[in-house]
């Protein structure tokens, strides 16, 4: 893995600085990751014996074949709209923001930084249940709405995909905005104005000089989105309701109610498959709108 | 002398070594009955799923010797407990000054961790087969089964529990341990729901009021797969424990038509309720009295549905690891003491199955047949058993099925 | 392009930061609600915080989570930092292997990667979980995230620029160290900081992992929340927020970040 392209010295200083760089990230996650994955990848072919204990005796794909059920199509449904609705909420959120950080901090870049983050130096379930004092039937938007007198019946705002999506969002928002930041933040800015001149619109700048340009970190922020979405079961625990649980939550009751390692150990390998195959829709599509090809 | 005041007497004298200590005690003559204790619990570090000795020692004057001259009538002989302790339960669910309070008298330092819900303290409990390194949980009652057969548990010394005298009559030997030989009863609860009568007027009585398309969106369910099925089990006829697959179709069928009516399948209904996003929730009779606690009694109803419903309880287990057993013993002993009992009910609403408690448990839990329903009310309650794999997977497809 | 952000747009990135601290905001009143559940308010008290010095359980779980927390900042900044900046800047067979293996653990779900290393570490070595097993975990589902940050940094540093450095005069390590490392400082502060907020917030790796003494704060809370939220918890989370944000402040005003920046505008200079 960490030999040299190229037998010429330089090619053997760049393994061995390779070596010394990248070595001790991989084994760690050979050791820590890769090997305990594998363990789970054995029992997802085992079954559970009469006596509560994990059985290997006769290792088969069944757990497989049961996940695929179509009982769980909705589930899997929810899971695909909420992560693809949180990316793009966060994107679109967080991409005006990164920019204005970038352009206008100035001497303040580091520090408006900082506060996109400090939310999340408290936990995650103390700023989803003060999520739940906002929306909830007697909470902070009803009482106001009511009292301005939008509304006379308080919303259903917990408890539906609405909060859910809004919850992953709120969640995943600074994850967008600081790869999005970066990004944007080494634009060459002398480019832009090229593209302004040339296009003579913002607006035509934009899509054509910028965009492109800081197309890496959609991407980068875009994973760094949809991927954890897809697996968070949390938020649609916390804020959604009886309509609202994912694959994330069935493969969490499969292994703590329903105590059923190797099946769950099989649904959640088949979540990483369709996370990946997500993963690569969501590249080759972006590319293709954005950029055109 | 009680046995209390004999332990106290034992721990000024903490620092002796054990062989000191065991020197002593046999100079005396009571090394007999102890012995058996000490190497029971030295074992223990080693070899965990040792089981000690259940032969009660035999009670006398003899250990009067062993302790100051004022301890005349000590009535049993009493090892040397560790001086640590370490407690796996839900986090709050236990009387606000307990830990304090056994922190003081026996001088033995109380590590108590928590866990997010009940599976994850089954995975934590069973991840090594011999309790994870606790010396205490508090499991439902409904996995002794397993536990004992797995050897998961140690059987209690009931010489080293003086304070079990004060489990009530029914207490004395639960259908899921006869004789309490390897968990001590801790809480017990019953199964309802609870209204508010500012939106829902009447006495409501049935089950079918969870499924009243009246109350659509303003319904929690508990996220409890068995209590979902006895819920609607109960309304069907049916025992909560069928494992047959025509009973369970019909009971997945019920409840597939309350799905679209619900607000949530959870586990916060106590907040969602008193916060006013529902009218109606499924929950355990504590958890009606957290609800009073928040709101006032004026705001919330609770009701044992007349189809029948559901009885439980927790018990305090010694797993067979556990590193620090005589300190468990002693934890137990603390925790059936009337007063300590008492403080633990009145903080968090369950009842306990302890009689000495009674008298100084709030009148308000003690004199509500809701909370503390007389014998014969909880005579037709019925316990949830233990399933086997294969059944409880019955459980858990259409549990799936139903929640995607 | 002009000095001056549109009113549009410095509109919408204020509401952005008024709906990231709107659950802060509410924290931080809740934390002062004379009740002991949080979400009715009943009358202003500041009992919650004293109460706080007595809870022992809450303190323990704090403890616990900052070392953690503290350990897995370290240790996947250290070899997340050296992963990313090996990808970005050499080339070497199987590199593309790597970059695959960095994206494996942010696509597993949470839960199998829990159980995975609980079968790991009890089946293999009979461990039962402890602080030292929960930072384990922690390194490996941040090492990732700071790789990531810290690679797309590196991408885009102009190699000239220590190249450059070398030919003045400067030894490999010399150039690293004066040219590479503080242009990189950004964003391996970036991914330090990820690599906090994570382990910081971890419940259901965490949960798989914890032992003896090891209840770290989100397990703690969540376990709670079963017989209600206490305003407790929002106090605690209150000093949290006012104690990182002094600290930040405090560096900031002195400049601590500073060479970030002026790297960072060097870099944008400089490409």
């Amino acid at each position: 893995m960490t030999t040299a392209v190229a037998p010429s010295d330089e090619g053997r200083r760049r393994g061995l600085g390779a070596a010394i760089l990248v070595l001790p990230g991989v084994v760690w996650l050979g050791v820590f990751f890769l090997f305990p994955l594998a363990l789970i990848a054995v029992i997802s072919l085992g079954a559970v014996d009469p006596s509560s204990h994990i059985t290997l005796a006769n290792p088969n794909l069944d757990n497989y074949g049961n996940a695929l059920r179509t009982e769980y199509l909705p589930a899997f449904g929810r899971s695909i709209y909420y992560s693809v609705m949180t990316t793009v909420l966060s994107l679109g959120i967080g991409y005006p923001v990164a920019y204005w950080i970038s352009r206008y901090g100035g001497r303040r870049k580091i520090l408006l930084l900082i506060l996109v983050m400090l939310p999340f130096w408290t936990s995650y379930l103390i700023r989803t249940y003060a999520w739940m004092i906002i929306l909830r039937d007697n909470g902070v938007v009803n009482s106001l709405l009511l009292q301005l007198g939008f509304i006379s019946e308080p919303l259903r705002l917990l408890n539906t995909d609405l909060s859910v999506i809004l919850g992953m969002t709120y969640g995943f928002l600074p994850f967008a905005i600081l790869p999005l930041y970066v990004s944007i933040d080494r634009l060459d800015h002398s480019l832009v104005q090229a593209g302004r001149d040339l296009y003579a619109s913002g607006r035509g700048a934009f899509l054509h000089v910028t965009l492109p340009l800081t197309m890496p970190g959609l991407i980068a922020a875009g994973l760094l989105t949809f991927i954890p979405a897809l697996g968070d079961y949390v938020t649609p625990d916390v804020l959604g309701g009886a309509q609202t649980n994912t694959i994330a939550n069935i493969v969490q009751t499969i292994f703590l109610s329903g105590r059923d390692w190797p099946a769950g150990s099989a649904l959640g390998f088949l979540l990483m498959a369709v996370t990946i195959a997500g993963t690569l829709l969501a590249l080759r599509s972006l590319r293709s709108e954005v950029i055109g090809t | 002398m009680t046995f209390d005041q004999a332990l106290n007497e034992q721990l000024a004298r903490a620092h002796w070594t054990r062989r000191e200590f065991l020197a002593r005690v046999a100079a005396f003559g009571a090394a007999a009955a102890l012995t058996q204790l000490l190497v029971a619990c030295g074992q223990s570090g080693s070899s965990p799923s040792s089981v000690p000795a259940t032969t009660a020692p035999t009670p006398g004057g003899t250990t009067a010797a062993v302790a100051t001259p004022e301890i005349t009538a000590a009535p049993t002989p009493v090892p040397t407990p560790e001086k640590e302790l370490y407690v796996l339960n839900w986090d709050g669910y236990i009387g606000e000054h307990t830990i304090d309070k056994f922190q003081e008298k026996y001088g033995i330092t109380v590590t108590y961790d928590n866990f997010v819900d009940e599976a994850g303290q089954i995975s934590k409990l069973t991840s090594d087969g011999k309790g994870g390194g606790y010396d205490i949980s508090y499991p439902a009652s409904t996995w002794m089964a397993q536990f004992v057969s797995d050897g998961l548990v140690r059987q209690i010394d009931h010489s080293l529990i003086p304070n079990l005298k004060n489990l009530s009559p029914a207490w004395q030997s639960p259908g899921y341990d006869p004789n309490n030989q390897y968990s001590v009863p801790n809480f017990w609860w019953t199964t309802g729901y609870a209204w508010n009568p500012k939106k829902i007027k009447g006495d409501l009585t049935s089950w079918a009021e969870l499924w009243n398309p009246a109350y659509k969106g303003r319904i929690y369910m508990l996220d409890d797969v068995r209590e979902c099925f006895a819920a609607a089990a109960f309304q069907l006829g049916l025992s909560p424990n069928t494992t047959s697959t025509t009973d369970l179709d019909a009971i997945l069928a019920k409840l597939e038509e309350q799905k679209p009516l619900l607000r949530d399948y959870t586990t916060d209904h106590v907040a969602g309720f008193t916060g006013g996003d529902v009218d109606i929730t499924h929950c355990w009779s504590g958890d009606w009295v957290q609800m009073i606690y928040t709101d006032g009694s004026e705001n919330t109803k609770y009701v044992i549905p007349s189809e029948g419903s559901i009885k439980g309880n927790d018990v305090m287990i010694i797993p067979s690891g556990a590193p620090h057993p005589i300190a468990a013993h002693l934890w137990i002993d603390f925790n059936l003491d009337g007063q300590i009992s008492a403080d633990n009910t009145n903080y968090i609403g369950y009842m306990g199955p302890n009689d000495a408690a009674l008298p100084l448990i709030d009148t308000y839990i003690t004199e509500d047949p809701r909370l503390n329903p007389p014998a014969e009310e909880l005579a037709k309650l019925i316990e949830l058993q233990y399933l086997q794999p294969a059944d409880l997977d019955q459980y858990t497809q259409r549990w799936l099925a139903l929640k995607a | 392009m002009t000095g001056k952000p549109s009113r549009w747009l410095s509109a919408f990135a204020a509401l952005t930061y008024a709906f990231l601290f709107a659950p802060i905001v509410i924290l931080i009143i809740f934390s002062f609600n004379d009740s002991r559940r949080t979400f009715v308010w009943q009358g202003f008290t500041v009992d919650w915080y004293p109460a706080l010095f007595h809870n022992r359980e809450v303190l323990h779980a704090l403890g616990v989570t900052m070392q953690v927390a503290v350990v897995a900042v370290i240790g996947s900044t250290i070899l997340g930092s050296l992963l990313g900046l090996g990808l970005a800047r050499l080339r070497f067979r199987g590199s593309g292997a790597v970059q695959t293996l960095l994206l494996l653990p942010i696509i597993t779900p949470e839960i199998i990667m829990g159980i995975s290393l609980l079968v790991f570490f009890t089946q293999l070595f009979g461990l039962n979980g402890s602080i030292a097993q929960i930072a384990l975990a922690h390194v490996t589902f941040c090492i990732s995230y700071v790789a990531i940050t810290v690679r797309a940094r590196a991408a885009n540093l102009d190699p000239k620029l220590e190249e450059a450095a070398r030919d003045l005069g400067a030894s490999a390590w010399g150039a690293f160290r004066h040219v590479t490392l503080p242009l990189l400082t950004p964003g391996i502060a970036a991914g330090a900081m990820l690599a906090f907020a994570l382990s910081f917030d971890d419940l259901v790796v965490t949960s798989f992992n914890t032992g003896v003494g090891s209840t770290t704060l989100p397990i703690n809370i969540y376990s709670a929340i079963r017989f209600g939220v206490t305003p407790q918890i929002n106090a605690i989370s209150t000093i949290i927020v006012a104690v990182v944000s002094i600290a930040l402040l405090v560096a900031w005003r002195l400049g601590a970040f500073r060479n970030a920046a002026r790297a960072a505008v060097a870099e944008a200079d400089a490409t």
